[in-house]
């Protein structure tokens, strides 16, 4: 699943033209994202790597349309994503927050949330895909563990059946077992429904399970990117090896 | 005792004056706030009395529209001075007021509850405004710290394609809820617990009980018709500042 198996007729799903997100700081122009432009391709899997503060969660927004670009273009599926209703977009180009939030009170609300015409033998097979078994469906989820209401969220992320899936450090809170589950399931989900998923992940070494792209965010700007085994252990560029040391210790 | 006058107002100071007494005795932290509110109450009181008089004498409409856009604008700086961290709070206050309460009145003209004259409206006018005037800034308040405090189970919904109408929904409802309380809670136990003030006015100048109790329905529908107005349209007008077009939270406001 690299570059190099990718056919070379494959349009990008999602592309990144030079895109710039400004904000206003306190009277100041502040860049958060600064002449960002890369293309995107269904079947694999991007790691977004970079120190706190870079713009990785920022650059999410952006592709959700949950924020407005300031200058450059998003396409999706060659089209302008300003061309698109924005809650048509987002069901196309799903996102993770960081934190997930869970609507009250059960799981099946939660589903039904994103479609409320799907039936309990459907919920019940959404459910398996994320390891949890079917008596979750009924579930308070004010009483699920912090894993179990990520892998809710996943499973309401999966039941848009989106063509891009954006995951903002998805196993952050999560125990060691649990980010391992969690990014085998989404693994899963690339391969068998040959989506895009683009994932801000917060520690270099999980990348490893992974033979996906990695691209290195330092600044709002695309310091490096390439294959994620070759990237991590031999940056190319001098900021790559700094921030790569640093993380490793 | 209905011809009362301002004789019997100076005896009942004797009342105000047993209050001072006892506040000052138990020294009552807000001795000086007693002293200056009964003064004040009785200069605001008579003034308003004066001023009421002379529109009643002169029934001239324009006079009595003047009064009902001043008496607007006086409840619309109200309700923006207690909701000032929304941006604009003055003109959706003023626009929630004003449609609530022109349209109420404006309801009561047509069917012929009441005629235009200043002793029905004025009075109708004022006990409008002020409810409407407490609707507005609460629904205001409170939509505007529920969506700031529930950014991140909007912005959920809104990425899970929702529109902003839909991601805000159980915020709106909320927010009208809180503007619409006092008088729900009004409406539970009015004649119960107490005579609305109204009614007890009517009943002491010399009224018939039961034209008092009529009136007090008429002023009780009619402050619901107001206060209904004017919270959806402040919760409306509220959440439109916090949302773009595209179905985005504004981050700042
Ligand atoms: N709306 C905003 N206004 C001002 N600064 C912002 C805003 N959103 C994010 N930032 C700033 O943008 C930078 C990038 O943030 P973020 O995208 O969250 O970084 P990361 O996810 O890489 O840690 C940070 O310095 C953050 O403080
Ligand atoms: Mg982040």
């Amino acid at each position: 699943m690299s570059e190099t198996n990718r056919s070379e007729s494959q349009n990008p799903i999602l592309k990144a033209e030079n895109i710039s997100l400004v904000v206003d700081n306190g009277g100041t122009p502040k860049n958060i994202i600064a002449g960002f432009s890369f293309d995107f391709y269904k079947g694999e899997i991007y790691n977004i790597l970079g120190p706190s503060g870079a713009g990785k969660s920022s650059l999410l927004r952006l592709f959700n349309r949950l924020d407005e670009i300031t200058r450059g273009k998003i396409y999706f599926n060659g089209k302008e994503s300003s061309q698109y209703n924005p809650c048509l977009l987002r069901r196309k180009i799903g996102y993770l927050f960081q934190t997930p939030f869970l609507f009250p009170k059960t799981v099946k609300d939660n589903l039904h949330f994103v479609d409320s015409s799907l039936s309990d033998d459907k919920m019940t097979s959404m459910l398996s895909e994320v390891n949890l078994g079917p008596d979750y469906l009924l579930s308070n989820v004010d009483v699920l563990s912090v894993g179990e209401k990520q892998r809710i969220a996943l499973a309401r992320l999966f039941a848009l059946k989106s063509e891009v899936i954006l995951l903002d450090e998805p196993t952050s809170a999560l125990d060691e077992k649990n980010s391992s589950l969690l990014l085998k399931l989404i693994k899963n989900k690339v391969s068998a429904g040959g989506i895009a998923a683009i994932i801000v992940i917060h520690d270099p070494r999980q990348v490893l399970t992974y033979n996906g792209e990695a691209l290195l965010i330092i600044n709002g700007k695309l310091v490096e990117h390439g294959p994620a085994k070759e990237l991590i252990s031999q940056p190319k560029t001098e900021s790559g090896k700094s921030f790569l040391e640093k993380d490793s210790v | 005792m209905t011809g009362v006058g301002i004789e019997n107002v100076l005896v009942s100071l004797v009342l105000a004056a047993i209050a001072l007494a006892i506040g000052y005795f138990w020294k009552v932290p807000v001795q000086k706030n007693m002293a200056v509110g009964i003064i004040r109450s009785f200069i605001q009181l008579i003034a308003v009395g004066y001023a009421l008089k002379y529109v009643f004498d002169l029934e001239s409409i324009w006079l009595i529209l003047m009064v009902i856009i001043v008496m607007i604008l006086v409840g619309s700086h109200a309700s923006y001075s207690l909701s000032k961290q929304v941006r604009g709070a003055f003109l959706i206050s003023f626009s929630a007021i004003a449609a609530g309460s022109l349209v109420t009145i404006g309801s009561m003209l047509i069917l012929k509850i009441i005629t235009f004259e200043a002793r029905f409206i004025i009075p109708l006018s004022g006990m409008i405004i002020s409810n409407a005037m407490n609707a507005a800034a609460l629904t205001i308040n409170r939509i505007s710290s529920d969506i700031r405090s529930n950014s991140l189970a909007i912005e959920t919904a809104l990425s899970l394609g929702k529109n902003r109408r839909e991601s805000s929904r159980p915020y709106r409802k909320q927010a009208v809820i809180a503007g619409m309380t006092s008088i729900l809670n009004f409406m539970k136990t009015v004649g119960i617990v107490a005579l609305p003030g109204a009614m007890t006015g009517m009943i002491l100048a010399g009224a018939e009980p039961l034209e008092a109790v009529f009136w007090q329905l008429i002023v009780v529908y009619m402050l619901l018709s107001s206060v209904t107005i004017s919270s959806v349209i402040a919760v409306e007008l509220t959440t439109e500042k916090y949302f773009t077009p595209y179905h985005q939270l504004k981050s700042k406001i």
